[in-house]
């Protein structure tokens, strides 16, 4: 099917803008697994949605057939990679509950509605060279993006990831040569025994950023073990926050996270926010 | 039918009692808490077309809101416990009037309090307010007056509001039932006796739900507001009842996904219809159920939507309040 006719008539579930809302029909291409019992989704859009995406950004996805209301609201998933030649998103989809399982067992041809792209993304500085990104379990979605455009910036890049057990980890092939990719396992069974934020230490000096995707204890052990290198606030660490979402719009504040600022959205200014800046 | 072009009229008064009037160019509504200020959906849908929308809920004194989690989702619904975040009625006025005034849809104010009193100031702050075209009352709130006694849930507390902000104000008020009244077509008729323009319903219904892993409460107020298809058919009825008990225009909502539900509401009694929950789940929704309804009139010869208004109707009802209803079994 061409670019042209996506998202032209077709509907589905929850659908029936046209292209240049940012409500729109993708059509899913592939789906492959990687790591453990997740898979990398490839979804053709329209190119103009691709155009120009950065790390960070997600999109709501409807995760349930056409005359169904279960499950009710969309899933918010962030981009795990694009190509922009072909107008195509890549998204990395972890079967965990309902809405997820259902887009785990998508097949080529189908089609999906999604709402994006949504939300702030990762910021790398004009004079940083030394980036640290860290990432764990599916959190290292948008942090294979960011490490795409860090290497396309030519930035030093060190990737951490960190997960429970060997199969959880991402295959290095997937991360661009020149990225330095270090492992951590909680059993020990490849890399470092442990948390992958202990890591993080030996990087504090060297990095003039620091980004994290994962889950929210995981941002917690990362402030204590680098809390004693920082100097001040440097390096700056932003981190992506996950919170159950409706509208991905800012409209319905479900999705607030508190800050020094008060109590934001996370899908109109975040997912990515200033660990700093966050009330734990 | 004759072959002459004609194309229905969508048109609705909200109400037809108020010099100001409140005139929708269709009858679909963006509610409540489901649709920001008017401004989020900018870039997806055209706002434009809207019937009207309604704000977000105002309270008097700006309000950072519950504590996470707020959203839970439920059976073909989901349970919310946001808890009133809002800039305040003095935040909202300096931010939004102004950026209603460049916008050509309806836009509507929804307000929540917890005394009589200031629901009346509210009202008078936004008396004075350019590009408003009317109030929504929230009596879902907590009267510290009566211990925290629901005003939406006693005919008496739900018309003492209504006056005080009648008496504050000439713009076009709605009033937004309940659905936890003992006797929610009680309620009607007191604030339609009070002076209300019209009324929506309905609002949500108190629900909660509990993570079995963590042995507590899902949401962090621990009780939320249920909304969605899941209430659909509770809504359907007390519109069908309260439609069928007072004269002012009433506006239905609960679990509106499409336009079968959307006929449902106005064959109930009601003149227009709110769209929440769906717009989260499809933000183009709105827009459809005008193209699909006037694409539905067409087809029915329909020409006005006050001949399916309460078509559902007894016939006794429709006499009371329905003159020139008929349904489709009268005139076929
Ligand atoms: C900005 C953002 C980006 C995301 N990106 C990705 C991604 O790239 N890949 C990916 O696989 N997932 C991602 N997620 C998570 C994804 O959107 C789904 O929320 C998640 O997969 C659960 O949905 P479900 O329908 O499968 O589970 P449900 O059936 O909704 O839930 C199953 C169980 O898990 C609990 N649960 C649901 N959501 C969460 C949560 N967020 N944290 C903890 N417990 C939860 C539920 O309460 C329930 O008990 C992202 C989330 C956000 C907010
Ligand atoms: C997230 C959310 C926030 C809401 N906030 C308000 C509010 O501030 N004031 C109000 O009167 N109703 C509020 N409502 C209720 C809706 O306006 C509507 O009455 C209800 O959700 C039923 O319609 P629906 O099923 O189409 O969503 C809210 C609903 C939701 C889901
Ligand atoms: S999901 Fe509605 S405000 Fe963020």
């Amino acid at each position: 099917m061409s670019q042209r006719q996506l998202g032209g008539d077709l509907t589905v579930a929850g659908t029936s803008a046209p292209v240049r809302s940012r409500e729109f029909v993708g059509e899913v291409v592939g789906i492959e697994p990687i790591m453990g019992d997740a898979a990398v989704l490839s979804v053709d859009v329209p190119m103009t949605v691709v155009h120009g995406l950065r790390s960070g950004r997600f999109f709501e996805i409807t995760c349930r057939d056409e005359v169904a209301f279960d499950p009710l609201l969309r899933r918010p998933y962030s981009v795990y990679r694009i190509d922009a030649e072909r107008g195509r998103l890549l998204f990395l989809v972890r079967p965990f509950g309902r809405g997820s399982a259902w887009l785990s067992r998508r097949r080529p041809g189908d089609r999906l509605a999604l709402l994006g792209p949504l939300g702030n993304t990762y910021d790398i500085g004009p004079t940083s060279q030394n980036v640290l990104l860290i990432a764990g379990g599916v959190g290292v979605a948008p942090m294979v993006m960011l490490a795409d455009e860090a290497i396309g910036r030519g930035l030093n890049v060190t990737f951490l990831m960190g997960a429970t057990t060997v199969p959880g980890l991402l295959p290095a092939t997937e991360l661009p040569d020149r990225v330095e990719y270090v492992v951590a396992t909680d059993d020990g069974s490849k890399g470092y025994h442990g948390f992958v934020t202990d890591l993080a230490a030996d990087y504090v000096r060297w990095a003039d950023q620091i980004f994290a995707c994962g889950p929210e204890s995981m941002y917690l052990e990362l402030r204590t073990a680098i809390g004693p290198h920082r100097i001040g606030r440097r390096p700056t660490v932003q981190v992506s926050m996950e919170r159950e979402m409706a509208c991905g719009l800012g409209a319905c504040l479900g999705c607030v996270v508190e800050t020094r600022h008060g109590m934001v959205a996370s899908c109109i200014q975040g997912p990515v926010f200033d660990l700093d800046e966050i009330i734990w | 039918m004759s072959d002459e072009l004609w194309t229905p009229d969508l048109t609705v008064d909200l109400a037809p009692n108020n010099p100001r009037e409140l005139r929708l160019a269709n009858p679909v509504i963006a509610a409540s808490g489901c649709f920001g200020y008017g401004q989020e959906y900018a870039g997806v849908i055209d706002v434009e077309r809207l019937g009207a929308f309604v704000s977000k809920g105002i309270t008097p004194e700006p309000r950072g809101g519950n504590s996470m989690p707020r959203i839970k989702e439920t059976p073909a619904g989901m349970l919310n416990a946001i808890g009133l975040q809002n800039p305040g009625i003095r935040g909202f006025i300096r931010k939004y009037p102004k950026l209603w005034a460049r916008m050509s849809v309806p836009a509507i104010v929804n307000i929540s309090a917890e005394t009589v009193d200031d629901y009346a100031m509210m009202a008078a702050l936004l008396d004075e307010q350019p590009a408003i075209a009317g109030i929504e009352i929230n009596v879902s709130c907590p009267n510290i007056a009566r211990g925290g006694y629901c005003f939406g849930w006693d005919p008496e507390m739900s018309a003492d509001v209504t006056r005080a902000v009648g008496a504050a104000t000439t713009l076009p008020l709605i009033v937004k039932l309940s659905p936890g009244a003992v006797d929610v077509v009680a309620v009607a008729e007191a604030v339609e006796a009070a002076g209300a323009d019209a009324i929506s319903l309905i609002n949500t219904l108190v629900g909660m739900t509990i993570d079995v892993h963590r042995r507590r409460p899902t949401l962090g107020n621990v009780t939320g507001g249920l909304s969605g298809p899941a209430i659909r058919p509770i809504a359907v009825r007390m519109v069908y009842q309260v439609a069928a008990a007072v004269r002012v225009p009433v506006i239905g909502m609960g679990g509106i996904m499409a336009l079968d539900d959307l006929l449902e509401f106005v064959m109930a009694g009601a003149s227009a219809i709110q769209v929440g929950t769906g717009i989260f789940v499809d933000p183009g929704l709105p827009i459809r159920l005008i193209d699909e309804l006037t694409e539905w009139m067409t087809r029915h010869g329909v020409r006005r939507l006050d001949e399916i208004v309460g078509a559902a109707q007894p016939a006794a009802a429709r006499q009371f309040r329905f003159a020139g209803v008929e349904t489709a079994g009268d005139s076929a």
